[in-house]
């Protein structure tokens, strides 16, 4: 692969907010009714994360968040909802969502119900087949021979906890004779090697196997030949399980001479015409879904590709002058504020690139003195939601996690642990006697939260205290007379934005795992609320108790409003907000450095493997014959904080073993094959290796991750390592006999990480360009705005997007976006460059990209389309501005834009002027007429082209078959047409097309296939939503 | 002041007060409920309020959630929006930003709710401020119009101005809600839902 390819490397990032389920199906029988509801979120089928459960419902709410970086390659984010079955302890699946990997983009940032679809053993699969299949013709039979090798699979699924795959092969004739023949089963793998060669001959030599149907046979002509896995179940009588199918057709190919393909195809589920019989068949024939209920979902998915450092140069630095241009507002992080819809979204990785640099404090001051300034009100200080108070919650979120946990868990656990109830609001209880008693829980709470919070003031990180005392000078000079508002500014972060939410909802705050009930629930909505009066106490001027929002709380007040409290909150707003270089600060800092803080904890299986030999061979008498049997896995609860890592037999016992960071030499994924275990990592000392296993991949990247990063500092780091295990006598990886032999690999390069905080500036500053270059139109209307503003002075007829007001310097502000807009498009000129690189040397059918899930659509739309893409998205935009002047909802990206127009957004749909849509489908239409036309001229140029793959051929006429329109496909049209209406003749275009990506011929050639299959599938869309 | 009729037969409105942090929904509350201009600003978190109201001749439970505008709760609004019946979409007429904001809560609403339609009041308050006013009342007419929904101009500051008038609306609003037309809408947008899943 090229040298540029490889430099880059993709991060993925996904949070998905399950919010809730409706309509689900009562169950028919045991407790009629309603139904306790979970959902598992999984990635192919490995569960990653489990919602709490809803009892006795059939619309459950769970409005859980859950999110990580994508460790690995799938092709299916799955949503499963359960029924949990107390009695059978077999957990029902009501149903699922799946969502293609390439099509999450299309869903990022949007809320959607998706229907429920069902779920069965034979439509759950993962994994991949590598398969040679082969015709040769022979003399003097019609027919040719067909072999059929089966090379390898991957990442089969795991069922019911076994992993013993074997592989049959089926060929089906035309006549309606089949032919099975199978592999031998390879135990305990999920990636079996099988390599076996199965002929069939065009002769068939009678009865001879008893599967073969008995009738006389007439010359059959091979159909179809399909491949399935399955897994050899233990049990006796038991069928094996299906896990997963790929069938080529092979019709028409006899007269073709001798050829072989050998590719990578995706596992398919089993058709339903072809699946035993079994319950459903008649029900659910496609298309008339039973209603088994919905779901809603939030998606955030951003893939980043990720270049080498130097490629940001140009936006790092525009960056990073913000904070030395005046006026603020012509800096490129104010603009970035502007353009970005969400300004949650830009200040993101904005923060975490400014602190990486140390400038985020020197930003936010200007940021935020430009917001005083044009403050009328002291009262509402930062009370909104604008670029600073987000960049402020940013800040706190990435340097006051730790802060955060460590000063609330201690307090919230007692609350989640006792479970007292403190309803106090009359209109709420049962019984009016109770109040008193929870009165008095809920003050002893909040006592003790309170106090914890106030107490913290020490243990504040400095990042945090330095922002703190940048707004406190600020409103010191912006109100030298309201001395209250110097307070104010700071409890409207530190109580409001940071301790209120995370007392609210723990869970989103990692602060607990637990599952939180109803009352629960009510007992910290009072603490928070309590909680941030107290902090907002010494602002109100009116002193103690002037205003009570609820009756009810007025006792809680009560005891809360005194001089003690006040004081007390005073002690702590001042503590946090000193500057660095004061007594207090210093201070801060030492007591900062004895404290360890906890970055990662859990429970997992260790195996230890020491070189010392007395120890191993008592491990060996100890626990039987076998040295590696699960037996000898122990579970353990680990601890890594910023010191070392632990580990104990439970949480909160004295731990077993301590390895300070310095000892820790690499780590690093361990081979599945060393122990025959998924999720697997070793960290290596120097006389010994701890073999983790984690719950699930997402585990198991972050712990690598965070080691990693936290021991890269480590001089004594290794350069070689094993990559599996030593067992039998030798590793397993390099074969070497010697348990002192050196290492095989290289280490993976840790990523570069300063200060030993989670940053990766170059992964932010790729996140900005996204963001810059999704709201480019947004930019444009900006500088457009900005030579309005030169030409015409100050007034309404230049109007700025998002509502902004006035653009305070026009000739700066103008070449900062100019600057920024260059930026873009060189950055953006490197994209297409790596894609095009990429889609050459990924080969359709390699292991990269295997036969399958319409995956040749991707990599076409990789290879180039983009670029016709994006200029399509302006057209589209400049129509939007006629039609819906006021979209802003939509505005948060372009290409997205598009898409959400196929994705039938009823919101959206509402918005726009019925008419409007009627002139955007017939637009629509008379783009297709015309793009009908032009395919004739497509085939002839087609014909010209070289000769079709055969392989190739069969694996996209089986995906017609399956004629879903996906987005992608709207794209590819999309383009295309656009292209034709451009007066740009046909030919000129495809031949322009066709050269520059000549090397993808065999790519093009699918497209246009697909395209002639589906465009009437796109009509009859257009024409449904016409009618809609 | 007429005495309310027997509690049982009573209808309870839920009725959500949203809008961005400090554009004065919860002075709009308190002051509904207990006729006071709050001065001093305490953020909310989730304050509610109950009151029997007679709204045009008819007697009815009012249950106004009053919520924290800030971002940070957002993972809570959820909850709110399902079990609401009516909103009153608050933007401050000094902030240009929480005018553009309202269109956020807008959409959330429907999507938790799956509806084309839901009770709700586009509500521009703070019009007493007229030398500060950033959005004119134009535009606050056009966002309604662009939603659909009524709008109300009103002022917490003593003298209130359409205080009442705006709490009053939205139990109108629900009221003459014809309640079988939403169920066809939930039909037709099931099978819409269906189209672009394919």
């Amino acid at each position: 692969m090229a040298e540029g390819t490889r430099l880059v490397r993709v991060e993925e990032r996904l949070k998905i907010k399950i919010g809730e389920v409706k309509n689900l199906q009562s169950r028919s029988h045991g407790s009629p009714g309603a139904r306790d509801v979970y959902c598992v979120l999984s990635l192919d089928q490995e569960e990653i994360f489990r919602t709490t459960t809803m009892e006795r419902t059939l619309n459950p709410f769970f409005g859980e968040e859950f999110q990580f970086e994508v460790p690995r390659k799938f092709r299916y984010l799955g949503i499963y909802v359960y029924d949990r079955d107390r009695h059978l302890k077999q957990d029902k699946i009501m149903g699922k969502v799946a969502i293609k990997r390439e099509d999450l983009a299309a869903y990022h940032n949007k809320e959607h119900w998706f229907p429920l679809r069902p779920v069965d053993a034979d439509s759950e699969v993962q994994g991949k087949a590598h398969l040679e299949l082969a015709l040769q013709s022979q003399i003097g039979y019609s027919q040719p021979k067909l072999t059929v090798r089966i090379i390898e699979c991957s990442e089969l699924t795991v069922k019911n906890s076994g992993y013993d795959p074997f592989a049959t092969v089926t060929v089906n004739y035309n006549n309606g004779k089949q032919v099975l023949k199978r592999t031998k089963i390879k135990k305990k793998t999920v990636s079996p090697y099988f390599n076996e060669t199965f002929v069939f001959e065009p002769e068939i030599i009678e009865s001879k196997e008893k599967d073969i149907s008995h009738y006389p046979l007439e010359r059959g002509e091979i159909g179809e030949v399909v491949v399935g896995l399955w897994h050899a179940s233990s049990g006796m009588g038991e069928q094996p399980a299906f896990l997963g199918e790929v069938r080529v057709t092979l019709k028409g190919l006899q007269k073709q001479p001798t050829n072989t393909t050998t590719a990578w195809y995706f596992l398919q589920p089993r058709q339903i015409k072809h699946r035993p019989n079994k319950i459903s068949n008649s029900s659910t024939s496609p298309g008339a879904l039973p209603g088994l209920g919905s779901l809603r979902l939030k998606i955030h998915y951003i893939a980043d590709h990720v270049f080498p450092s130097a490629m940001y140069d140009r936006l790092r630095n525009l960056l990073l002058q913000s904070v030395n241009i005046q006026p603020i507002t012509s800096s490129a992080v104010y603009i970035l504020g502007e353009i970005v819809a969400s300004k949650m979204e830009a200040a993101q990785p904005l923060v975490r690139v400014l602190v990486h640099y140390g400038q985020l404090v020197s930003v936010m001051r200007a940021l935020a003195s430009h917001e005083i300034s044009k403050l009328t009100d002291p009262t509402t200080i930062f009370r909104g939601n604008t670029l600073v108070s987000k960049m402020m919650d940013e800040g706190m979120r990435l340097a006051g996690l730790h802060y955060l946990h460590s000063t609330l868990r201690p307090a919230m656990e007692q609350v989640f642990l006792e479970k007292k109830s403190c309803e106090i609001d009359p209109t709420r209880v049962k019984d009016a006697n109770t109040i008193q008693t929870n009165l008095t829980n809920l003050k002893e709470y909040v006592q003790r939260v309170f106090t914890a919070i106030t107490t913290s003031g020490v243990r504040c990180p400095p990042l945090m205290c330095e922002m703190f005392w940048c707004l406190r000078e600020l409103a010191a000079t912006h109100f030298p007379k309201n001395k209250e508002v110097r307070y104010s500014v700071i409890s409207g972060f530190i109580f409001l934005r940071f301790f209120a939410p995370a007392i609210l909802g723990p869970r989103l705050f990692d602060i607990t795992t637990e599952q939180i009930d109803f009352q629960t629930n009510r007992t910290l909505t009072l603490i928070s609320k309590t909680i941030q009066s107290l902090g907002n106490l010494v602002s109100c001027r009116g002193g103690a108790g002037s205003v009570c929002k609820e009756e009810y709380m007025e006792c809680v007040y009560r005891e809360f409003y005194t001089e003690k409290h006040i004081q007390a909150v005073k002690q702590f707003l001042e503590l946090i907000s000193t500057s660095s270089n004061s007594g207090i600060a210093k201070q801060r800092t030492s007591t900062q450095q004895e404290q360890p803080i906890v970055l990662k904890e859990g429970i997992y299986f260790l195996f230890m493997h020491t070189a010392d030999c007395k120890k191993r061979i008592m491990i060996k008498r100890a626990q039987g014959r076998k040295r590696f049997g699960r037996k000898n896995f122990k579970q353990r609860y680990f601890r890594l904080t910023t010191q070392d890592l632990t580990y104990s037999k439970t949480k909160g016992k004295e731990p077993l073993c301590k390895i300070p960071l310095e000892e820790i030499l690499a780590v690093e994924k361990l081979q599945e094959d060393s122990f025959k275990m998924k999720n697997m990592f070793q960290i290596i000392q120097s006389q010994r290796a701890l073999y983790i296993q984690a719950g699930n991949c997402v585990e198991e990247k972050e712990w690598i991750d965070i080691l990693t990063k936290i021991c890269h500092t480590n001089s004594n780091r290794l350069e070689k390592y094993h990559p599996s295990a030593y067992v039998n006598g030798h590793w397993l990886c390099c074969k070497a006999v010697a348990e002192i032999a050196p290492g095989c690999s290289e280490v993976s390069p840790g990523v570069e990480a300063g200060l030993r905080m989670v940053l990766d500036p170059d992964r932010d500053l790729q996140r900005i360009h996204s963001l810059i270059f999704t709201n480019m139109p947004r930019l444009e209307t900006l500088m457009n705005a900005c030579e309005c503003q030169a030409v015409y002075g100050a007034n309404d007829m230049c109007i700025i997007p998002g509502g902004g007001s006035l653009i305070e310097d026009v000739p700066s502000c103008f070449k900062t976006l100019t600057a920024l807009r260059e930026a873009a498009y060189a950055l953006q000129h490197e994209h297409r460059a790596y894609f095009r690189r990429l889609a050459r040397d990924t080969k359709y059918g390699s292991k990269q990209a295997p036969i399958g899930d319409d995956n040749y659509l991707h990599l076409a739309a990789r290879a180039g389309f983009e670029s016709q893409l994006i200029k399509r998205a302006y057209e589209i935009d400049s129509l939007n501005q006629h039609y819906a002047e006021t979209d802003h909802c939509y505005d948060s990206g372009f290409s997205r834009r598009i898409e959400d127009q196929r994705s039938y957004d009823e919101t959206f749909r509402k918005r726009l002027d019925s008419g409007s849509i009627h002139r955007r489908y017939e637009n629509e239409n008379n783009l297709l007429r015309q793009y009908e036309n032009n395919i004739d001229t497509i085939k002839s140029i087609q014909n010209d082209l070289s000769t079709f793959d055969h392989s190739l051929n069969n694996t996209f006429r089986t995906d017609n078959s399956e004629k879903n329109v996906n987005l992608e496909n709207n794209r590819i049209l999309d383009s295309s047409s656009f292209l034709t209406t451009d007066g740009i003749t046909i030919s000129n275009t495809l031949s322009r097309k066709f050269n520059s990506y000549d090397h993808t011929k065999i790519l093009k050639e699918c497209t246009v296939t697909k395209f002639k299959s589906d465009k009437t599938d796109i009509s009859c869309n257009t024409l449904n939503d016409h009618t809609h | 002041m007429t005495r309310p009729p027997n509690n049982d037969n009573l209808v309870t409105f839920k009725l959500v007060v949203v809008g961005d942090g400090g554009v004065g929904k919860s002075a709009i509350t308190i002051q509904f409920f207990q006729r006071l201009f709050v001065t001093d600003y305490d953020p909310t978190i989730e304050d509610s309020y109950i009151q029997h109201t007679e709204i045009d001749k008819q007697w009815c439970i009012l249950d106004v959630l009053d919520t924290a505008g800030q971002e940070e709760f957002s993972a809570m609004r959820e909850q709110y929006m399902r079990k609401g019946d009516g909103f009153l979409l608050v933007y401050s007429v000094t902030d240009k930003q929480s005018y553009e904001n309202v269109m956020f809560f807008y959409t959330q609403i429907l999507r938790v709710k799956d509806k084309d339609a839901c009770p709700m009041l586009l509500v521009a308050n703070k019009v007493d401020l007229v030398h500060l006013r950033k959005v004119t009342e134009e535009q606050g007419r056009e966002l309604a119009h662009q939603l659909g929904i009524p709008y109300i101009e009103t002022s917490a500051k003593d003298p209130p101005l359409n205080v009442d008038a705006a709490f009053h609306e939205v139990v109108r609003i629900i009221r003459n809600q014809p309640p079988v037309k939403l169920e066809k809408n939930r039909r037709k947008r099931r099978r819409s839902g269906k189209c672009n899943l394919l």
